[in-house]
């Protein structure tokens, strides 16, 4: 399956950008998970129809502490809003 | 059999054939006058003195092929550089990878519509790991250069906290070069108390460049798998250079089993 050669590019597994979501074990973003999923499930999984939702559950998680406060915009929704 | 053999058992039939077709005579003056003009040209050739216009001509030849070697050699210096430049990017050497992931690349870049790029997911756990993990949705259909955002479940239905640690690989390669993720939850110990169910976001984008690889023209689904591993903590290997722990013949007392009350 790990193909080596001169012209074949090294795919390695890499670290995410801002590293790991820490887990929301009290369940405190749930709901806006559950309106991203229904919202997708609605739009046939269409990421451009249900960015908004997202942008909900990104600021639940930031609000409650879950993830480290980010301008939109370096997050990639600098168009909505 | 020797070449010289050869020839001189071939002789008598080429002999042969020529007094077939020719008179002899005939043909041994061919031959004296062809060998005699062939000793006169190369006669002609050694003792021939350069005349003054041959030499000029020479020279600019010479000059010619010169010169042109030296545009070459400029021309290729120019060259180089996107030339370098595209074999680093297309065999990766020494490191880089991938395109530069950052936070302003990421604030600039501008969503491709005409490409939607279908992402599936999927989830494995080894046998011996008793979490019962699956993804939220199948899959999502994400333009290049635009943010998703997906989920993953995870559940322990046991009676004892378990912790895991997950890895993921993304199919097929040539396009995963193209796959950065912002944040997710690999590569991390996450614990799970018993009975606990958690959401695990991912959160990525699909960098615009996919569309200006010719290698990807046709190619609109890619397969993120996640793999979540047991990570027992708390397991104290034996330290190799602790000076207790050495191999020895004789049984040590706690490998005896003891018959304890």
């Amino acid at each position: 399956m790990s193909q080596t050669g001169p012209f074949i590019r090294v795919t390695t597994v890499s670290a995410p950008l801002k590293g790991s979501f820490p887990l929301d074990h009290e369940g405190t973003c749930k709901l806006e998970m559950l309106n991203y999923m229904v919202c997708l499930h609605e739009k046939k999984q269409q990421n451009s129809e249900c960015r908004d939702v997202a942008k909900d559950y990104f600021e639940c998680r930031m609000n409650h502490g879950l993830m480290d406060k980010d301008e939109w915009q370096k997050l990639g929704y600098g168009d909505t809003k | 059999m020797s070449l010289s053999r050869l020839w001189n058992t071939a002789r008598p039939f080429c002999s042969v054939i020529t007094w077939t077709t020719k008179s002899p005579l005939s043909t041994l003056a061919v031959l004296q006058r062809k060998t005699s003009a062939v000793n006169v040209l190369s006669i002609r050739q050694f003792n021939k003195k350069p005349s003054r216009s041959d030499k000029s001509a020479d020279q600019k030849n010479y000059t010619y092929y010169v010169m042109s070697l030296v545009i070459v050699a400029i021309g290729c210096t120019f060259a180089a550089i996107p030339a370098y430049r595209i074999f680093c990017e297309q065999t990766s050497f020494g490191g880089l990878t991938q395109v530069a992931k950052d936070f302003d690349k990421i604030a600039n870049m501008k969503k491709c519509e005409d490409r939607l790029i279908r992402v599936q997911f999927n989830s494995d756990v080894p046998s011996s790991m008793r979490w019962e993990f699956k993804p939220q949705q199948h899959e999502i259909f994400v333009h290049p250069g635009e943010t998703a955002l997906a989920f993953y479940t995870a559940r322990n239905p046991t009676d004892k906290p378990i912790i895991g640690i997950s890895s993921y690989n993304l199919t097929p390669f040539q396009a995963a070069y193209y796959f950065n993720k912002i944040q997710c939850f690999c590569f991390e110990e996450q614990i799970l108390n018993p009975g606990e169910q958690v959401d695990l976001p991912v959160f990525f984008y699909i960098d615009p460049d996919y569309v200006n690889d010719p290698a990807l023209e046709y190619l609109d689904s890619i397969l993120l798998s996640y793999t979540f591993f047991e990570a027992k903590s708390g397991l104290k290997l034996p330290d190799p250079f602790d000076p207790k722990n050495r191999p020895s013949i004789a049984p040590s007392p706690d490998k005896v089993p003891e018959k304890s009350n």
